[in-house]
């Protein structure tokens, strides 16, 4: 797959997330790419996880963009 | 017009040009002619016990037929009696009074020689001292030059032995042939040095002779590493003088650049990065003293055209544009474009894009049969290539394209780094 493409894919991921009120609560990053935790708390107040597997150069800048949006905001 | 006298860590001169201790400083016969030729100062061919040179002792680099991308040399310093340097250097000095003249020492590391040489040159009035730490071959081999020059205990031993001699300024030339030379300028510095000056030369093998399997060059069929200087070795001299500027252990110390300065532009650059004078050799033997002319002219043009009064001006102007990596912006992006009507369809960057980066320029054909280039901007990483190997002068542009605020390294990683020490706090 082109790069473009790949990241095009990986960034509806996390935009998908984020429009459902996930945030990024930790990343880990390692010789396969970023492991991104993104986090939302439900209803009863529980965390609720779902964990993207990021390989592509510009989608692992375009989360650190957002972490630091994230942060910024808190 | 703008104003280029220098004065240089209390040396003063004309102009910021200024011959380095080489082959083209050997005497006063040349020495003179140079400053008659328009050079502010020269550093004089390195004195020290007179020594003996071997014959064929330089080679030059040509690349794609021109000559002299580099320098390769094998001459020490040099071979004439204190007393005959000496005696030529008080003569240019009287006929010269506003010019600066520095002596180059090189002697070995003890404390009784430094004191001897030093008083015994200042006595003939030079106007500064320059210390060869930098020479590769030979010298090296008997404990002087670079082999003292990369033991930063031996550099600040030894600047500090002269300074104790010395009531003039004090320059401490150092070695590129180190992986970090902000180490042995510290250690100049700490041994009291008013100035530091770089590079001497590069280790380097000129070549081999394909039919005979000489060296190039041979002393009876036998070779021995040089010194590498001219415009190959800009590059590497440029960034050293630039990590010296920009390193606040060193406090600012004055630097005399060179290494590769044969335009007033390589010299303007040298400065711009913090330079307060630049010396040159390879271009001053490769097109004669004359070639100052062209320097102070172009370097007059260029503040002028700026609005620059004096050298302070511009000296050390774009050394807070240097900076380490983890601090560059990773949002910066630029594309390629390519200029249709300037393209000659040679398809270096398609060829170049395509087997060697990332293969974003497509070769298209239009309705009417003409063939043309266009870069995909979206796989286009902005890595310069294409730009760099098109032989048409506004054919290719490197285009910024507005990508958000800044983010560095160093910001992504405390960002990424916050998120693991909030996970701690939340267990
Ligand atoms: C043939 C030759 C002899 C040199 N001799 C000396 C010397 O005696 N002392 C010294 O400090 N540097 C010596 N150098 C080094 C130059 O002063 C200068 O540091 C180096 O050539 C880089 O400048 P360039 O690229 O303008 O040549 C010599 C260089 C050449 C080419």
């Amino acid at each position: 797959m082109a790069s473009y493409e790949e990241f095009l894919e990986e960034k509806s991921k996390i935009d998908e997330l984020v429009e459902k009120g996930y945030r990024i609560g930790k990343v880990e990053e390692n010789l396969s790419g970023a492991f991104v935790d993104f986090e939302r708390p439900n209803e009863k107040k529980q965390s609720e996880k779902k964990q993207l597997h990021i390989l592509n150069p510009d989608t692992r800048k375009y989360f650190s963009n957002l972490l630091i949006a994230q942060q910024k905001n808190k | 017009m703008a104003d280029l006298r220098t004065n240089f860590a209390g040396i003063k001169a004309p102009n910021p040009f200024w011959l380095a201790s080489a082959p083209p400083t050997n005497t006063g016969y040349q020495v003179q002619r140079a400053f008659e030729a328009g050079w502010g100062g020269a550093v004089w061919k390195t004195l020290g016990d007179p020594i003996l040179n071997v014959s064929s002792r330089f080679a030059g680099t040509s690349y794609n037929g021109k000559q002299v991308m580099g320098f390769n040399n094998i001459e020490l310093i040099s071979d004439r009696p204190l007393e005959v340097n000496l005696q030529e250097i008080y003569e240019t000095k009287k006929k010269y009074p506003d010019h600066a003249v520095i002596a180059s020492l090189m002697v070995e590391p003890q404390q009784e020689k430094w004191h001897e040489i030093v008083k015994k040159v200042q006595d003939v009035g030079v106007d500064g001292f320059e210390l060869n730490f930098g020479c590769p071959h030979g010298m090296a081999e008997r404990g002087m030059g670079a082999a003292s020059g990369q033991v930063p205990e031996l550099v600040e031993k030894q600047t500090m032995w002269a300074k104790e001699a010395a009531e003039v300024p004090v320059i401490v030339k150092l070695t590129p042939n180190i992986t970090d030379i902000t180490a042995t300028a510290l250690a100049a510095v700490q041994g009291g040095a008013d100035a530091i000056s770089m590079i001497n030369t590069i280790n380097s093998l000129a070549g081999v002779d394909l039919d005979s399997w000489n060296t190039i060059p041979h002393v009876a069929g036998k070779g021995a590493h040089g010194g590498y200087c001219g415009p190959a070795v800009k590059p590497i001299a440029l960034n050293m003088v630039a990590e010296c500027a920009r390193d606040p252990e060193l406090n600012n110390i004055p630097i005399s650049g060179m290494g590769g300065i044969s335009t007033w532009s390589d010299a303007a650059e040298y400065m711009l990065m913090g330079a307060g004078s630049v010396q040159v050799c390879t271009a001053a033997m490769h097109h004669g003293f004359s070639i100052v002319e062209d320097m102070i002219d172009g370097l007059q043009n260029y503040m002028d055209e700026k609005k620059l009064e004096t050298l302070d001006d511009i000296v050390g102007k774009s050394v807070p544009k240097y900076s380490d990596w983890g601090d560059l912006d990773l949002n910066y992006k630029v594309v390629a474009r390519i200029n249709n009507d300037v393209c000659i369809n040679c398809n270096k960057c398609h060829i170049a894009c395509e087997d060697t980066s990332h293969q974003c320029i497509d070769m298209l054909t239009a309705e009417d049969g003409t063939d043309y280039l266009e870069v995909r901007e979206e796989d286009c990483v902005g890595c310069n290539l294409c730009s760099i190997v098109c032989p048409v002068d506004g054919a290719i542009d490197m285009v910024e394209i507005p990508n958000g605020e800044p983010m560095t390294w160093n910001d992504r990683q405390a960002a990424i780094k916050q998120t693991s020490t909030s996970a701690t706090e939340l267990a």
